[in-house]
């Protein structure tokens, strides 16, 4: 059976093929082309890995944009909380000073009114001594003799001066 | 609808060409010489001077005859000058195909000497195998130039269609298969088995083609898988390691089984044939199978017509036609498979005679 039997010939041109076809490759071939794909295979991947980074990082952004945005929120709150706090402390401190001031005001006015009061009585009674003193001027020049007719007058001058008092 | 149509013209064309191939095998049988199924097999699977030339049984592409006589001295002619069954005189010595079948160099070029007894010279010629081969590998650098090609020219774009295939396939077979097992020796022996794997698949593939670049059954051929299993059998053994060797000589089994009679080295050391044999005789019978038995399902036409008439040789080859095409389907997936078992096999037995570290024997 031929085909069991290796020819000799058919042996030297494989080897041969063979030899030359692994010199062939194995110089220009194979590690160019190896390295070649090693190095879209390298650079896929870190393309890959670039964009997950790169998400990552985006997330990240977000979320602290998220919690700066927070933090201003707090803050104006805050801010506004303390605004109306402080429009409130004011309007009742003014109002205390007013109070106060009021206060001042109606004590000078009863100051005064007090006086005014003690200078009218002066004034009443140096009238009313005045007046008596013209009564009794007028009652001493008319009625000299008559007691009676004296004491009488005194006596209705008297009510006239209580009741107009 | 369309699909209807198609597969009824198929089957007409199918059957015409049935009868027609029928007609003219019942002819031929009653004509002239029977069928001889045994000798028209190895005719197609054995190696030829001259390579045939579709619907001709007598035409051949005339190839090179390189031999160098009982003398030593070199004759080169083409072989249409021996392939009629003439004999040719170049120079002093006269070369005929020998049809002797007890000389045992039947099919093959020899020497008639001055008494008349033949004498197989030393045979360099470009056969159909041999040139078979050269055209397998001139495809291969082809393949391999015009990726590298792509490459240079487009950097880190991606190939797309044939070279991406290509690229495909190689990262299949040294990034998912040679570097796992390799590790870090993979770019040392990664070329090799690369050139190893697309050499056997190119020439798979053209087996199965039937016309002229292809059709030579050059992994069905002994000569061929011995010399790709010889190498992978150099290849392994010349850089084994000592520990590699140390494995062999004087492995870690139990006294008795190595030193009166060193039983363990022996069997060891048959391992070390046994496994390019297999290699060489696993791609061998597989690509030589498939081949017979398209072969055979197509001379099932002529045989069947030849006996029972031209009828049932048109019904026979509507069967064998669709089988055989089945077949040559399998036999291109079969193509892969041996050419990526035969590369993950040498990766294996070259990365077992690479062990460096010293596994801890677990004695207890």
């Amino acid at each position: 059976m031929e085909l069991f039997k290796p020819e000799f010939g058919l042996v030297f041109w494989m080897f041969l093929a063979f030899a030359c076809l692994y010199f062939i490759l194995a110089k220009w071939a194979w590690p160019f082309i190896i390295k070649s794909m090693d190095d879209r295979a390298k650079l896929i991947d870190e393309g890959v890995a670039y964009a997950q980074e790169a998400k990552s990082k985006l997330d990240n952004a977000k979320r602290d944009a998220d919690a700066l945005l927070a933090d201003a929120r707090k803050q104006q709150a805050d801010i506004l909380r303390e605004a109306a706090k402080m429009k409130t402390d004011i309007i009742e401190q003014a109002k205390a000073e007013a109070a106060v001031e009021a206060k001042k005001v109606t004590d000078a006015a009863q100051v005064t009114i007090e006086q005014s009061r003690k200078e009218s009585e002066h004034q009443l009674r140096q009238d009313v001594g005045a007046y008596a003193l013209q009564i009794a001027e007028q009652v001493i020049r008319r009625n000299m003799s008559d007691d009676k007719a004296q004491r009488d007058l005194v006596k209705k001058l008297l009510n006239e001066v209580e009741t107009s008092n | 609808m369309k699909k209807v149509i198609t597969a009824i013209v198929a089957v007409v064309i199918l059957a015409l060409m049935a009868w027609g191939y029928a007609q003219s095998a019942s002819h031929h049988g009653h004509g002239e010489a029977k069928v001889n199924p045994k000798e028209t097999i190895f005719e197609h699977l054995g190696d030829t001077y001259g390579w045939e030339v579709p619907f001709s049984h007598t035409k051949k592409i005339p190839l090179p005859i390189i031999a160098f006589d009982q003398q030593g001295a070199l004759h080169c002619f083409m072989s249409s000058r021996v392939t009629g069954g003439d004999t040719w005189q170049d120079g002093d010595a006269s070369f005929k195909i020998s049809t002797d079948a007890d000389g045992g160099y039947k099919g093959k070029l020899v020497q008639v000497l001055g008494d008349g007894s033949e004498y197989r010279p030393w045979d360099f010629s470009i056969t159909k195998n041999v040139l078979g081969i050269l055209i397998a590998a001139a495809l291969v650098i082809l393949m391999a130039m015009s990726l590298r090609r792509w490459y240079k020219r487009e950097g880190m774009k991606g190939p797309r269609g044939f070279k991406g295939m290509l690229e495909l396939i190689i990262d299949f077979v040294y990034t998912d298969t040679i570097k796992p097992i390799m590790g870090k020796e993979a770019p040392k022996y990664g070329p090799y088995l690369l050139t190893a794997f697309f050499f056997i698949l190119t020439m798979n593939l053209l087996g199965l083609i039937v016309i002229f670049p292809g059709g030579a059954n050059l992994t069905g051929n002994l000569a061929v898988t011995m010399v790709l299993a010889l190498i992978t059998f150099f290849v392994t053994n010349l850089t084994g390691t000592k520990h590699y060797w140390k494995d062999i000589f004087w492995p870690d089994v139990p006294m008795a089984l190595k030193c009166p009679v060193p039983m363990m080295p022996l069997i060891e050391f048959l391992g070390i044939l046994t496994k390019p044999l297999a290699l060489m005789v696993r791609l061998f019978a597989n690509m030589l199978g498939g081949h017979m038995v398209v072969i055979v399902l197509i001379l099932l036409i002529m045989v069947f017509a030849q006996m029972f008439g031209t009828a049932v040789g048109a019904g026979t080859a509507i069967i064998s036609v669709l089988l055989s095409l089945f077949m040559l389907v399998l036999d291109t997936l079969i193509s892969f498979i041996q050419a990526f078992v035969f590369t993950l096999l040498s990766t294996i037995f070259i990365s077992m005679a690479h062990i460096h570290e010293e596994p801890k024997a677990v004695t207890e």
